[in-house]
Protein backbone atom coordinates (compact mmCIF):
# COMPACT_ATOMS: atom_id res chain seq x y z
CA UNK A 1 0.00 0.00 0.00
CA UNK A 2 1.40 3.80 -0.82
CA UNK A 3 -0.14 6.68 -0.12
CA UNK A 4 0.47 9.45 -2.54
CA UNK A 5 -0.80 12.98 -3.07
CA UNK A 6 -4.17 11.64 -5.15
CA UNK A 7 -4.95 9.06 -2.14
CA UNK A 8 -3.68 5.60 -0.80
CA UNK A 9 -3.12 3.57 -3.55
CA UNK A 10 -3.29 -0.54 -3.69
CA UNK A 11 -2.23 -3.49 -5.46
CA UNK A 12 -5.66 -6.42 -5.87
CA UNK A 13 -7.02 -8.90 -8.30
CA UNK A 14 -9.79 -7.97 -10.29
CA UNK A 15 -12.35 -10.63 -9.18
CA UNK A 16 -15.69 -10.23 -11.35
CA UNK A 17 -16.12 -7.58 -14.00
CA UNK A 18 -19.85 -6.03 -13.38
CA UNK A 19 -22.15 -4.88 -15.77
CA UNK A 20 -21.88 -0.88 -15.70
CA UNK A 21 -18.20 -0.68 -16.29
CA UNK A 22 -17.44 -1.48 -12.80
CA UNK A 23 -15.03 -4.28 -11.73
CA UNK A 24 -14.86 -6.07 -8.08
CA UNK A 25 -10.77 -5.92 -7.14
CA UNK A 26 -10.13 -8.03 -4.20
CA UNK A 27 -7.03 -6.18 -2.55
CA UNK A 28 -4.13 -7.44 -0.76
CA UNK A 29 -5.28 -7.06 2.82
CA UNK A 30 -8.22 -9.22 1.66
CA UNK A 31 -11.26 -6.15 1.20
CA UNK A 32 -13.28 -5.98 -1.72
CA UNK A 33 -13.68 -2.85 -3.36
CA UNK A 34 -15.84 -1.73 -6.78
CA UNK A 35 -13.46 0.00 -9.15
CA UNK A 36 -14.11 2.04 -12.50
CA UNK A 37 -11.56 2.13 -14.94
CA UNK A 38 -9.41 5.62 -14.95
CA UNK A 39 -9.64 7.77 -18.12
CA UNK A 40 -6.20 7.11 -19.15
CA UNK A 41 -7.27 3.10 -19.27
CA UNK A 42 -10.27 3.83 -21.15
CA UNK A 43 -8.45 6.36 -23.53
CA UNK A 44 -5.86 3.40 -24.48
CA UNK A 45 -7.83 0.44 -24.95
CA UNK A 46 -6.51 -1.34 -22.32
CA UNK A 47 -8.70 -4.24 -21.47
CA UNK A 48 -9.54 -5.31 -17.74
CA UNK A 49 -10.06 -9.25 -17.12
CA UNK A 50 -10.80 -11.44 -14.08
CA UNK A 51 -7.64 -12.66 -12.41
CA UNK A 52 -5.64 -9.05 -13.73
CA UNK A 53 -3.36 -7.64 -10.88
CA UNK A 54 -4.15 -3.59 -11.04
CA UNK A 55 -3.17 -0.98 -8.80
CA UNK A 56 -6.64 0.57 -7.89
CA UNK A 57 -6.72 4.19 -6.04
CA UNK A 58 -8.93 4.17 -3.18
CA UNK A 59 -11.47 6.96 -3.28
CA UNK A 60 -10.90 9.49 -0.34
CA UNK A 61 -14.21 9.59 0.55
CA UNK A 62 -15.56 6.36 0.54
CA UNK A 63 -12.74 3.41 0.85
CA UNK A 64 -15.27 0.43 -0.76
CA UNK A 65 -14.55 2.45 -3.61
CA UNK A 66 -11.82 2.85 -6.49
CA UNK A 67 -10.10 3.88 -9.68
CA UNK A 68 -7.95 1.11 -11.51
CA UNK A 69 -5.28 3.31 -12.54
CA UNK A 70 -2.46 0.68 -13.98
CA UNK A 71 -2.73 -3.28 -14.45
CA UNK A 72 0.07 -4.95 -14.59
CA UNK A 73 1.11 -7.49 -16.98
CA UNK A 74 0.60 -11.02 -15.33
CA UNK B 1 3.05 24.91 -15.03
CA UNK B 2 -0.26 26.95 -13.05
CA UNK B 3 -1.67 28.76 -16.08
CA UNK B 4 -5.33 28.30 -14.22
CA UNK B 5 -6.92 28.40 -11.39
CA UNK B 6 -10.52 27.78 -10.13
CA UNK B 7 -12.35 27.48 -6.95
CA UNK B 8 -15.81 25.54 -6.34
CA UNK B 9 -17.06 23.97 -2.95
CA UNK B 10 -18.00 20.65 -3.35
CA UNK B 11 -17.69 20.06 0.55
CA UNK B 12 -16.14 22.01 3.66
CA UNK B 13 -12.85 22.94 1.49
CA UNK B 14 -12.75 24.60 -1.68
CA UNK B 15 -11.60 23.01 -4.74
CA UNK B 16 -8.73 24.42 -6.68
CA UNK B 17 -8.21 23.72 -10.32
CA UNK B 18 -4.76 23.58 -11.43
CA UNK B 19 -2.89 23.40 -14.80
CA UNK B 20 0.58 21.50 -13.65
CA UNK B 21 1.59 20.36 -17.15
CA UNK B 22 1.03 21.00 -20.79
CA UNK B 23 -1.31 17.93 -20.78
CA UNK B 24 -2.32 17.88 -16.91
CA UNK B 25 -4.84 19.24 -14.97
CA UNK B 26 -5.42 19.07 -11.28
CA UNK B 27 -8.36 19.60 -8.95
CA UNK B 28 -6.91 20.28 -5.20
CA UNK B 29 -8.80 19.78 -1.80
CA UNK B 30 -6.91 20.84 0.99
CA UNK B 31 -3.77 19.47 -0.73
CA UNK B 32 -5.15 16.29 -2.17
CA UNK B 33 -5.57 15.67 -5.57
CA UNK B 34 -9.30 14.69 -6.07
CA UNK B 35 -9.69 14.99 -9.25
CA UNK B 36 -7.16 14.94 -12.79
CA UNK B 37 -7.22 15.75 -16.45
CA UNK B 38 -5.12 15.16 -19.24
CA UNK B 39 -4.75 15.01 -22.89
CA UNK B 40 -3.26 13.04 -25.20
CA UNK B 41 -2.99 13.64 -29.13
CA UNK B 42 -3.88 10.53 -31.63
CA UNK B 43 -1.58 9.73 -34.53
CA UNK B 44 -4.31 11.13 -36.63
CA UNK B 45 -4.31 14.47 -35.05
CA UNK B 46 -7.36 14.75 -33.46
CA UNK B 47 -7.33 15.64 -28.97
CA UNK B 48 -8.70 13.38 -26.49
CA UNK B 49 -9.22 14.24 -22.97
CA UNK B 50 -9.92 11.97 -19.68
CA UNK B 51 -11.18 13.37 -16.35
CA UNK B 52 -10.76 10.88 -13.59
CA UNK B 53 -12.86 12.57 -10.50
CA UNK B 54 -14.68 11.07 -7.23
CA UNK B 55 -17.25 14.25 -7.31
CA UNK B 56 -19.53 15.16 -10.48
CA UNK B 57 -19.03 19.05 -9.35
CA UNK B 58 -14.97 18.30 -9.61
CA UNK B 59 -15.94 16.97 -13.14
CA UNK B 60 -17.78 19.73 -14.12
CA UNK B 61 -15.33 22.25 -12.68
CA UNK B 62 -12.13 20.17 -14.61
CA UNK B 63 -14.08 20.04 -17.80
CA UNK B 64 -14.93 23.90 -17.82
CA UNK B 65 -11.52 24.49 -17.34
CA UNK B 66 -9.97 22.32 -19.77
CA UNK B 67 -12.48 23.39 -22.16
CA UNK B 68 -11.72 26.95 -21.91
CA UNK B 69 -8.09 26.11 -22.05
CA UNK B 70 -8.20 24.23 -25.82
CA UNK B 71 -9.13 24.08 -29.07
CA UNK B 72 -11.77 22.64 -30.62
CA UNK B 73 -12.72 19.75 -31.69
CA UNK B 74 -11.93 17.88 -28.81
CA UNK B 75 -12.83 13.83 -28.02
CA UNK B 76 -13.19 11.47 -25.64
CA UNK B 77 -14.17 7.62 -25.16
CA UNK B 78 -16.40 6.20 -22.80
CA UNK B 79 -17.84 2.70 -22.16
CA UNK B 80 -21.82 2.89 -22.88
CA UNK B 81 -22.26 1.30 -20.19
CA UNK B 82 -21.04 4.05 -18.48
CA UNK B 83 -24.16 6.51 -17.72
CA UNK B 84 -22.99 8.61 -15.20
CA UNK B 85 -19.45 9.27 -16.85
CA UNK B 86 -21.31 9.83 -19.86
CA UNK B 87 -23.86 12.36 -18.47
CA UNK B 88 -20.88 13.98 -17.25
CA UNK B 89 -19.11 14.85 -20.68
CA UNK B 90 -22.90 15.29 -22.28
CA UNK B 91 -23.34 18.16 -19.00
CA UNK B 92 -19.98 19.67 -20.65
CA UNK B 93 -21.59 19.66 -23.96
CA UNK B 94 -19.87 16.55 -26.08
CA UNK B 95 -22.37 14.39 -28.12
CA UNK B 96 -21.86 11.25 -29.38
CA UNK B 97 -19.52 11.23 -32.99
CA UNK B 98 -19.94 7.26 -32.82
CA UNK B 99 -20.11 3.57 -31.13
CA UNK B 100 -17.42 0.69 -31.66
CA UNK B 101 -18.74 -2.55 -30.36
CA UNK B 102 -16.15 -4.76 -28.31
CA UNK B 103 -16.70 -8.40 -29.78
CA UNK B 104 -15.45 -11.50 -27.91
CA UNK B 105 -14.92 -13.89 -30.79
CA UNK B 106 -14.94 -18.01 -30.06
CA UNK B 107 -12.01 -19.58 -31.82
CA UNK B 108 -13.54 -23.19 -31.88
CA UNK B 109 -14.23 -24.18 -35.98
CA UNK B 110 -17.37 -25.83 -34.18
CA UNK B 111 -19.07 -22.84 -33.31
CA UNK B 112 -17.62 -20.26 -36.12
CA UNK B 113 -18.23 -22.93 -38.90
CA UNK B 114 -14.67 -21.28 -40.00
CA UNK B 115 -13.44 -25.00 -40.13
CA UNK B 116 -14.84 -25.22 -43.49
CA UNK B 117 -14.07 -21.94 -45.14
CA UNK B 118 -12.30 -22.10 -48.30
CA UNK B 119 -9.54 -20.09 -49.09
CA UNK B 120 -10.14 -18.73 -52.69
CA UNK B 121 -8.91 -20.32 -55.50
CA UNK B 122 -4.96 -19.40 -56.24
CA UNK B 123 -5.14 -17.74 -52.90
CA UNK B 124 -2.26 -18.81 -49.90
CA UNK B 125 -2.29 -18.01 -45.94
CA UNK B 126 1.13 -17.34 -45.05
CA UNK B 127 1.04 -17.67 -41.48
CA UNK B 128 1.88 -14.83 -38.64
CA UNK B 129 6.27 -15.16 -38.84
CA UNK B 130 6.70 -16.42 -41.88
CA UNK B 131 5.26 -12.87 -44.24
CA UNK B 132 8.47 -11.11 -45.35
CA UNK B 133 8.87 -7.80 -43.56
CA UNK B 134 9.51 -5.90 -47.48
CA UNK B 135 5.74 -6.89 -49.50
CA UNK B 136 4.19 -6.91 -45.72
CA UNK B 137 4.95 -3.00 -45.36
CA UNK B 138 3.97 -2.19 -48.77
CA UNK B 139 0.75 -3.84 -48.23
CA UNK B 140 0.19 -2.04 -45.36
CA UNK B 141 1.03 1.12 -46.67
CA UNK B 142 -1.20 0.62 -49.62
CA UNK B 143 -4.33 -0.73 -47.57
CA UNK B 144 -3.85 2.60 -45.29
CA UNK B 145 -3.60 4.77 -48.14
CA UNK B 146 -6.96 3.25 -49.51
CA UNK B 147 -8.90 3.90 -46.26
CA UNK B 148 -7.06 7.28 -46.14
CA UNK B 149 -8.75 7.66 -49.61
CA UNK B 150 -12.28 6.52 -48.91
CA UNK B 151 -13.82 6.76 -45.47
CA UNK B 152 -10.76 7.20 -42.96
CA UNK B 153 -8.99 6.66 -40.27
CA UNK B 154 -11.37 8.71 -38.03
CA UNK B 155 -13.76 6.51 -38.58
CA UNK B 156 -11.70 3.34 -37.78
CA UNK B 157 -11.43 1.98 -34.06
CA UNK B 158 -8.65 3.40 -32.36
CA UNK B 159 -6.53 -0.07 -32.84
CA UNK B 160 -6.03 0.68 -36.05
CA UNK B 161 -5.45 4.10 -36.57
CA UNK B 162 -2.55 5.26 -39.14
CA UNK B 163 1.29 5.56 -37.67
CA UNK B 164 3.00 8.37 -37.34
CA UNK B 165 5.62 9.27 -39.75
CA UNK B 166 8.93 7.62 -39.17
CA UNK B 167 7.29 4.35 -37.11
CA UNK B 168 8.67 1.32 -38.09
CA UNK B 169 7.14 -0.83 -40.25
CA UNK B 170 4.59 -3.86 -39.47
CA UNK B 171 6.05 -6.85 -37.24
CA UNK B 172 6.13 -9.82 -39.33
CA UNK B 173 5.33 -12.15 -35.97
CA UNK B 174 1.91 -10.64 -35.32
CA UNK B 175 0.49 -10.68 -39.26
CA UNK B 176 -0.82 -13.33 -40.78
CA UNK B 177 -0.98 -12.64 -44.48
CA UNK B 178 -3.05 -13.64 -47.79
CA UNK B 179 -0.84 -14.47 -50.47
CA UNK B 180 -1.12 -14.93 -54.88
CA UNK B 181 1.53 -15.24 -57.06
CA UNK B 182 3.94 -13.83 -54.55
CA UNK B 183 1.95 -10.35 -54.21
CA UNK B 184 0.07 -10.24 -50.43
CA UNK B 185 -3.65 -9.24 -50.79
CA UNK B 186 -4.54 -9.10 -47.44
CA UNK B 187 -3.74 -9.35 -43.75
CA UNK B 188 -4.63 -9.96 -40.24
CA UNK B 189 -3.02 -8.74 -37.10
CA UNK B 190 -3.12 -10.77 -34.01
CA UNK B 191 -1.50 -9.38 -30.51
CA UNK B 192 -1.59 -11.72 -27.66
CA UNK B 193 -2.18 -8.88 -24.38
CA UNK B 194 -2.61 -11.13 -21.18
CA UNK B 195 -4.65 -13.30 -21.52
CA UNK B 196 -7.23 -12.33 -24.43
CA UNK B 197 -6.09 -12.03 -27.77
CA UNK B 198 -6.45 -9.44 -29.94
CA UNK B 199 -7.93 -9.00 -33.33
CA UNK B 200 -5.87 -5.33 -34.55
CA UNK B 201 -6.90 -5.36 -37.92
CA UNK B 202 -7.87 -7.49 -40.32
CA UNK B 203 -8.25 -6.03 -43.86
CA UNK B 204 -7.79 -6.90 -47.78
CA UNK B 205 -7.26 -4.60 -50.58
CA UNK B 206 -9.87 -2.72 -52.26
CA UNK B 207 -9.55 -4.65 -56.05
CA UNK B 208 -9.39 -8.16 -53.84
CA UNK B 209 -12.59 -7.58 -51.70
CA UNK B 210 -15.40 -9.70 -51.75
CA UNK B 211 -13.60 -12.94 -52.64
CA UNK B 212 -13.76 -14.55 -49.08
CA UNK B 213 -9.84 -13.37 -48.74
CA UNK B 214 -11.12 -11.65 -45.02
CA UNK B 215 -13.02 -14.87 -44.04
CA UNK B 216 -10.37 -17.24 -44.47
CA UNK B 217 -7.59 -15.07 -42.51
CA UNK B 218 -10.06 -15.25 -39.81
CA UNK B 219 -10.62 -18.90 -40.04
CA UNK B 220 -6.64 -19.42 -40.42
CA UNK B 221 -5.89 -17.21 -37.09
CA UNK B 222 -8.92 -18.56 -34.99
CA UNK B 223 -8.11 -21.71 -35.76
CA UNK B 224 -4.29 -21.12 -34.68
CA UNK B 225 -5.52 -19.94 -31.53
CA UNK B 226 -7.84 -22.89 -31.01
CA UNK B 227 -5.21 -24.95 -31.78
CA UNK B 228 -3.05 -23.63 -28.94
CA UNK B 229 -6.27 -23.69 -26.24
CA UNK B 230 -7.14 -20.03 -26.24
CA UNK B 231 -11.16 -20.03 -26.74
CA UNK B 232 -11.90 -16.69 -27.21
CA UNK B 233 -9.93 -13.68 -28.89
CA UNK B 234 -11.32 -10.12 -29.07
CA UNK B 235 -12.04 -7.63 -31.20
CA UNK B 236 -13.21 -3.73 -31.90
CA UNK B 237 -15.14 -3.01 -34.80
CA UNK B 238 -17.04 0.32 -35.95
CA UNK B 239 -21.06 0.26 -36.03
CA UNK B 240 -20.88 1.80 -39.22
CA UNK B 241 -18.61 -0.81 -40.29
CA UNK B 242 -21.37 -3.04 -41.93
CA UNK B 243 -18.89 -5.59 -43.52
CA UNK B 244 -17.16 -6.03 -40.35
CA UNK B 245 -20.27 -6.05 -38.42
CA UNK B 246 -21.64 -9.21 -40.68
CA UNK B 247 -18.51 -11.09 -40.78
CA UNK B 248 -18.33 -11.18 -36.74
CA UNK B 249 -21.96 -11.48 -36.25
CA UNK B 250 -21.99 -14.57 -38.48
CA UNK B 251 -19.26 -16.38 -36.56
CA UNK B 252 -21.14 -15.97 -33.25
CA UNK B 253 -19.13 -13.40 -32.02
CA UNK B 254 -21.02 -11.70 -29.15
CA UNK B 255 -21.03 -7.89 -28.86
CA UNK B 256 -19.71 -7.99 -25.29
CA UNK B 257 -19.89 -4.06 -25.00
CA UNK B 258 -19.59 -0.50 -26.43
CA UNK B 259 -17.60 2.07 -26.37
CA UNK B 260 -18.45 5.92 -27.56
CA UNK B 261 -16.74 8.07 -29.08
CA UNK B 262 -17.80 11.85 -27.98
CA UNK B 263 -16.83 14.83 -29.53
CA UNK B 264 -16.96 19.03 -28.38
CA UNK B 265 -17.30 21.00 -31.86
Amino acid sequence: MSKTSGGIEVEGTVVECLRNATFKVELENGHKVLAHISGKIRKNYIKILPFDRVLVELSPYDLTRGRIRFRYRN
Amino acid sequence: MNSVHFTSHTGEHAVVITRVAETHWHALEDDRVVGRGETSRRPDGRLFLSIDSWHGAVFDRLAEVMLADLPKPLYTVVDEADLELTSHWQRAGFTVRRREWEYLVPTDPLITGLGSAPVPPGVTIVPAGAAIEGPLSTLDREIRDEVDAAVGWQEMPAEVLVRPAGDTAPDPAKYAVAAASGRYLGLVRVVQVTRLPRIGLIAVKAAQQRRGIARALLAHVLGSLHRSGIETASAEVNESNEAATALFDGIGARRASSNLELVNR
